[in-house]
């Protein structure tokens, strides 16, 4: 089976379908114009850098770059998901970044040895789109997750305090909010789970198939790859969190104020 | 000062000022709380009364001046020692979301807290507080705010202290009802209270009554 390969010229037909969005933004005033275009603009110069990129280190496939280039991720992920939490960059960044690159190049490396049983763990075919897969997820769970917990927290100074005041140490009074904001954090992975195949057909099985793989192959790398990001979302988004802590609450137990400041 | 006298001394606010956004409410406040001793704090709100307390717990810091508990300033160590010897219960006590009971139930999971939630006693202050045995199986968020406000107290009383910050515990509450609580906390002379609340029931001959001001309000504001 061919794959049949979009040329640039039929790629503007895709564009079209923009006008759309526009359209229904321009009648409603969303006032979604401009985020509609600089977001398809960023991703399409992204993309076509990625593809460049990719395409010279799967040439190349050196184990060391393809590491180095899920390290790039890693670092970029962890920067996103502090803007997007709209929290303080500076102060989160180092516990983040640890939290999110240890849980998901553990998953990661889990699955390519024991599960998929690579003879080359760090093969770019492999290493490179699954920890894109769970980068992707893992963002989106990190944006949650820490988000929620803190803004919470902020959004319910009194309640914070008030368990403070009965007895608990910092944890403990963190530990119901540590909850609310995992569950939030995961619930879109529980549910993306378990209406996977009735109600979606995932990016990475559409693309197997598309590239001539079984259905049959497909659906076991969709199996691992969706228990593989649920793992690294819950790991993540509870040890972004936990790792805070140092940063984020000073010796009284309260949250640092300029937490909530916005930077880089 | 005699050791003895110094032992009394459980709380003591010294030269302490608050500010709001750089504006400053309030300056030079001084006071000294005995044990056993009941206090009651009144002045116009936005004076800082609930700043007082909450200071205490090390929730926020005097802008000017020194806050001692048992004669140890309050910094980032003391104030833990603080928060499990004081009872603070607030004017809208928040609990968070959850059963009463299991909301109950953590808080007497808390590490401090070493005695486990004493089912007998819990009926017995319940009764006390006119609760219904029901409310522990509903939602706190969806009590009413005098229902909160008992609940409130009810936890500060199984708490077992006996130093207590008592910021309008009942505000929300009937007329019956506040009497019963305020003479409830005040027929116990071997508590040490220190009582906000524009409540008639908490007023007393005897009890030693603060009025706040603000001291010199036009010159010592900061203009911005």
């Amino acid at each position: 089976m061919p794959i049949y390969d979009i040329s640039y010229t039929s790629l503007i037909f895709c564009f079209f379908l923009l006008a759309i969005p526009i359209f229904i933004s321009r009648k409603i005033r969303l006032e979604l114009e401009k985020s509609t275009m600089e977001a398809v603009f960023r991703m399409s110069i992204q993309l076509f850098f990625a593809g460049l990129f990719l395409n010279y280190i799967f040439n190349l496939n050196n184990g060391f770059l393809n590491l180095a280039w899920v390290g790039m991720m890693i670092f970029f992920a962890s920067y996103t998901a502090i803007k997007s939490a709209d929290l303080n960059v500076k102060k989160l960044f180092v516990p983040i970044i640890l939290a999110i690159a240890f849980s998901n190049l553990a998953v990661l490396i889990y699955v390519n040895k024991f599960v998929i049983n690579l003879e080359n763990l760090l093969d770019a075919r492999y290493l490179i789109p699954i920890a894109g897969m769970l980068l992707g997820n893992t963002l989106r769970g990190n944006v949650v997750g820490i988000g929620d917990f803190y803004n919470n927290i902020k959004r319910n100074e009194n309640r914070y305090l008030y368990s403070l005041s009965l007895g608990a140490g910092m944890y403990e009074a963190a530990l119901p909010y540590l909850r609310k904001s995992l569950k939030a954090a995961v619930k879109p992975t529980l549910a993306n789970i378990a209406s996977i195949g009735i109600v979606s057909l995932p990016g990475m099985m559409t693309g197997q198939i598309l590239g001539g793989a079984s259905p049959l192959v497909a659906i076991k790398y969709q199996i691992t790859i969706m228990i593989a990001i649920y793992v690294s979302t819950i790991l993540s988004a509870t040890l972004s969190i936990l790792a805070s802590f140092r940063t984020a609450f000073d010796e009284y137990g309260l949250v640092n104020q300029d937490l909530y400041e916005k930077n880089l | 000062m005699s050791v003895e006298s110094l032992n009394n001394e459980l709380i003591k606010y010294e030269n302490v000022g608050i500010s709001f956004e750089n504006r400053k409410v309030l300056s030079g406040f001084n006071l000294t709380v005995k044990k056993n001793q009941r206090i009651l704090l009144r002045g116009k709100s936005g004076i800082g009364k609930t700043t007082l307390l909450k200071m205490l717990l090390g929730f926020t810091k005097p802008s000017e001046g020194t806050i001692y508990f048992r004669n140890q300033v309050i910094d980032s160590r003391t104030c833990w020692e603080a928060r499990k010897e004081i009872a603070y219960v607030v004017q809208d006590t928040d609990l968070g979301e959850g059963k009463v009971k299991n909301l109950l139930n953590e808080i007497f999971s808390y590490r401090a807290n070493k005695e486990e939630l004493d089912h007998e006693k819990l009926r017995s202050f319940m009764r006390e507080l006119e609760l219904e045995n029901n409310i522990l199986e509903e939602n706190f968020q969806e009590l009413s705010g005098g229902e909160k406000q008992r609940i409130g107290i009810l936890i500060a009383l199984l708490l077992n202290r006996d130093i207590y910050l008592l910021d309008e515990v009942t505000s929300a509450l009937d007329a019956k009802l506040k009497k019963k609580v305020a003479d409830y906390f005040l027929a116990r002379e071997d508590w040490t209270l220190l009582v906000i609340s524009h409540d008639r029931e908490w007023e007393r001959d005897w009890m030693e009554t603060i009025y706040l001001e603000t001291r010199s309000w036009e010159t010592s504001r900061t203009s911005p």
